[in-house]
């Protein structure tokens, strides 16, 4: 689809969504929202620039390799950090128990162990939305790993 | 804290970051995926041997994630029940994960083997999680990942029955997971828990004010467990799916997947229900008359059918009813009975289903007719069948005779020796569809009619295993006995 209006729109928006993805992401501890949330909000951004654009810009962005491993690494990181507690004297997923710093009530680094899960599932969210958008498109393929899809 | 008390919530971690590590090896280091699958799967049965021994020594351990305790946090259990559950989960998943090395690359695609270990590391582990926790919230989401991998295990064959099948199996399955979400919400709003012994101590007193909200959330357990696990009239979607699978796959689900259910409503209907509720309506009746049902009329559906591995998922049907017998009898040695088929069933009928995946690897041939004499040609393989039948009918030297031995002298015990007529004319009814094919393979006089491909050794090593098994499990059935007597006295 060659589209002015919409690609220039899709431009001047995609940062905006993007910032605003990882704001909803980093301050998932203070306000609604959170990982899910924010990365379904930044893999939006993403999707938005394939269709409006092209498959190809799209994957100049986010390759769906590098979604699929991002998709795996976030959640790996979740269960890592899990462990670092148990590692760190406290029970699994133990926050200020294990040690995490937590800091004054209302900054935006106040909760420990969760500001880093919820980025790591921030990041598996995001990836997991372009991964599944890539496998619906080219869903004809019958492939199911992302990694063949060209993009 | 000492590094073993860690060890619950270990066994089933270990299974979940083995899952997302295995995509990136895939990708980067393809060889070390298959030995790092037999590591962890055997890391968690080493962990489960460990925990055997110290419930023996301490007695039952909690264990409370992230330090929050109970009502709040999520809480894992560990006591001899949970580790005789473990013990067969994870012996059979190694057991049947070594088969699957050789199997797999014969039925998928290479690139979506690295996926394969994916989904079965989530599978185990959320397996071992629905067997570990001690919450009902933290249940149905491991149930959820349970269901959705089992499902996706099946249609990564991707062809058109599987992709079918598994469809089916979804919204059966997510039908299921629906009525237990509900049936939580009633219990969560008759007493503000989820835990279950908080849930077990509240429940006694919020019988009285919400007698019909508890009702239906019973019924409701019934039905969600009861559909994941096949229960009689809910097991519409267990055929296709089983039969349509990848064989290691089909041995997963038939041996393993379906038992967890059952495991998870014992747990629920003794663990958490007191008493007194199960007093009020015949709940248990309702399971043991429906687990008989099943017992019956899933030989007598195993016997109309041509395909093999069909016939293997509809026998399923009916060996999970002994088991859903045992559960309902409400006596102990019917649950010793009911918990000692889990074990054993879930050796012999993957022991079928890879016998099976066997004969489809080697000759091609599915049809029930179209094996005789294949004995000739495959020996060790149909010999592993026999056994397999052997134990499945029950007949003495296998594991099969001490469930079903047990069963019917806790059905006396109860003074009802119809149920003991019942198991007994479905035990024959196994002898009628799985005793001609064992005859026929071997004593059949014309020559087998297809080619037949060497097998691997290693699949008729993994045979060999499962046919000692089986055999020592008819034979030297003291220890595991002791073990559940230890188990399930606390019911009684």
């Amino acid at each position: 689809m060659e589209d002015q209006i919409v690609r220039l729109t899709s431009r001047l928006v995609v940062p905006f969504i993007q910032l605003y993805g990882i704001y909803v992401i980093v301050h998932g501890h203070l306000s609604p929202g959170g990982g899910f949330s924010g990365g379904a909000i930044f893999g939006a951004s993403l999707v938005l620039i394939a269709v409006s654009f092209n498959l190809e810009a799209g994957a100049k962005q986010v390759s769906p390799q590098s979604a699929s491993i991002l998709e795996s690494g976030g959640a790996l990181g979740f269960a890592l950090t899990g462990l670092a507690a148990v590692v760190m004297g406290g029970s699994y997923l133990a926050n200020r128990a294990a040690g995490f710093p937590i800091g004054v009530t209302g900054d935006l680094f106040s909760s420990g162990a969760i500001f880093i899960i919820t980025l790591f599932l921030g990041a598996k969210v995001a990836s997991t939305i372009v991964t599944l958008f890539y496998n619906i498109i080219e869903g004809e393929k019958k492939d199911g790993t992302p990694e063949k899809h060209s993009g | 804290m000492g590094p073993l008390e860690h060890l619950p919530v270990l066994m089933v971690v270990i299974f979940f970051c083995g899952a997302f590590l295995m995509p990136l090896l895939f990708r980067w280091a393809r060889p070390i995926c298959a030995p790092l699958m037999v590591a962890i799967l055997a890391a968690a049965l080493v962990m489960a041997i460990i925990i055997l021994q110290s419930v023996y020594q301490l007695g039952p351990q909690l264990y409370h994630l992230g330090g929050w305790p109970p009502p709040w946090g999520i809480e894992l259990k560990v006591d001899l029940l949970r580790v005789y559950m473990l013990l067969v989960l994870f012996v059979i998943s190694l057991w049947i994960f070594i088969y699957a090395l050789r199997d797999l690359g014969n039925e998928l695609k290479e690139e979506l083997i690295g996926w394969y270990y994916t989904l079965y590391a989530l599978l185990v582990g959320s397996m071992a999680g629905i067997a570990l926790t001690n919450d009902l919230f933290n249940l149905f989401v491991m149930m959820e990942i349970c269901a959705i991998t089992a499902c996706a295990i099946i249609s990564i064959k991707e062809d058109r029955e599987c992709l079918e099948a598994s469809f089916k199996y979804l919204i059966l399955s997510a039908m299921g997971t629906g009525c237990f979400l509900l049936g939580v919400a009633m219990l969560y709003m008759a007493t503000g828990y989820l835990n279950y012994d908080y849930l077990h101590g509240s429940l006694v007193e919020a019988i009285a004010l919400y007698p019909r909200n508890l009702l239906l959330a019973a019924a409701l357990f019934i039905v969600a467990f009861g559909t994941k696990a096949a229960l009689f009239p809910l097991h519409v979607w267990l055929p296709d799916a089983h039969a349509s699978a990848p064989s290691p796959s089909s041995a997963m689900l038939s041996g393993l997947v379906i038992k967890i259910y059952a495991f998870a409503l014992l747990i629920v209907f003794y663990e958490v229900f007191p008493a007194e509720m199960l007093q009020g309506v015949p709940l248990n009746e309702i399971i043991l008359w429906l687990g008989s049902l099943g017992a019956m009329f899933g030989s007598i559906y195993a016997m109309l059918q041509t395909d093999l591995k069909k016939m293997l998922a509809f026998s399923s049907i009916g060996q999970i009813g002994y088991i859903f017998m045992g559960i309902g009898f409400n006596h102990e040695m019917a649950l010793i009975g009911g918990l000692y088929h889990v074990g054993v069933h879930a050796v012999t009928k993957a022991m079928l289903f890879m016998a099976a995946g066997v004969i489809i690897y080697a000759t091609g041939v599915r049809k029930i007719s179209d094996m005789d004499g294949i004995g000739r040609n495959l020996p060790l393989t149909m010999a592993a069948f026999a056994v397999g039948s052997a134990s499945m009918i029950g007949l003495p030297g296998t594991g099969g005779l001490i469930s079903k031995w047990y069963l019917s002298l806790g059905a006396l015990e109860m003074g009802r020796p119809f149920f003991v007529i019942i198991i007994l004319i479905s035990s024959l009814l196994n002898a009628v569809y799985y005793m001609p094919i064992v005859i026929n393979a071997f004593l059949y006089h014309g020559e087998f009619q297809f080619r037949v491909k060497p097998v691997p050794r290693v699949m008729l090593a993994t045979l060999i295993f499962g046919m000692i098994v089986i055999i020592i499990s008819g034979v030297f059935s003291r220890p595991a006995v002791v073990l559940l007597e230890d188990a399930v006295s606390r019911f009684f």
